[in-house]
């Protein structure tokens, strides 16, 4: 009796520490720490390019379109509603705190693409980067620079700000040739 | 037209993006403390250093660069990304580096053509 009571206490402990390292790393992902003498870097990337489920899908072989631009441009005014939307509503009312802004990030990613997905624009690839920073009077500065088509490919943007945190949302959209 | 590169020659590989990166952070800002005035320099020539190996690799990609710097007094920030593309050309790598007074976030975005 009290054997099975300690391998139950023991199962619950493990599972109690497993819970946290699974949070804090990304569900497939590669990290690598390097440290000179006065700097940290870590890079993270995607573990494996291609998931498992891509080899058993039929590769289509497409004839050629002509096609040389396309049909529909990307609607930006459209995806700035958009992010607009979703920053105010899932930011508006919160305070900054480590674990909810850690969840929060990866959330508003996902609802974002999903939106820009359901607007159907054809042959676009899109990028969706999203930073929630704690206000504390802190200086810092994001740029981006693309290298790509100006004609097709363009990015929408949008920052919220409110007194303890901000959000900052961008879409990136490329056209697949 | 016949393809003539490889895959191992188009295929985006994240150690050498991630070199260029570290590289080009390095060089731009190196052992520098946080001067607000800088830092738009900074990040512009980390930018374009990256950007410029980048393209010199002579692979089939369209670039974004991203560079975020910020100060070092205790403030939080997190990012994270959400792609929609094609698994199996397209790759992300986003570098974070760190020195005593300063953190500096670069992520590069490759899109076959």
């Amino acid at each position: 009796m009290s054997d099975l009571l300690k391998d139950k206490s023991q199962r619950r402990e493990k599972r109690t520490v497993k819970v946290p390292s699974e949070g804090s790393h990304g569900a497939r992902g590669k990290e690598a720490t390097v440290r000179t003498k006065d700097s940290i870097s870590i890079v993270s990337s995607m573990d494996e390019l291609g998931h498992h489920d891509d080899n058993a899908r039929m590769v289509v072989t497409m004839e050629n379109t002509y096609q040389m631009a396309p049909y529909k441009r990307f609607p930006v005014p459209a995806v700035e509603d958009i992010l607009k939307d979703v920053l105010t509503n899932y930011l508006q009312q919160e305070k900054y705190e480590v674990e909810w802004s850690q969840k929060m990030t990866k959330t508003i990613c996902e609802v974002i693409r999903a939106r820009v997905k359901d607007l159907m624009i054809p042959r676009y690839k899109i990028v969706v980067l999203v930073h929630i920073g704690q206000q504390c009077g802190q200086s810092m500065q994001m740029s981006s620079r693309c290298l790509w088509d100006a004609a097709n490919d363009t990015f929408a943007s949008y920052s919220f700000k409110n007194s303890s945190l901000f959000g900052v949302a961008t879409v990136y959209a490329v056209y697949f040739e | 037209m016949d393809e003539y590169q490889t895959e191992e020659e188009t295929a985006f590989i994240v150690e050498d993006v991630s070199k260029v990166i570290k590289e080009s952070v390095e060089v731009a800002i190196g052992g520098s403390t946080y001067q607000h005035s800088r830092v738009n320099q900074w990040s512009t020539s980390v930018v374009e250093q990256c950007l410029s190996q980048l393209s010199k690799m002579g692979k089939p990609f369209k670039y974004i660069v991203t560079c975020i710097i910020m100060q070092k007094n205790g403030a939080g920030l997190q990012t994270a990304s959400a792609c929609f593309w094609d698994n199996s050309t397209d790759g992300s790598c986003a570098v974070r580096w760190e020195n005593k007074s300063m953190y500096c976030i670069v992520s590069v975005f490759g899109l076959a053509i």
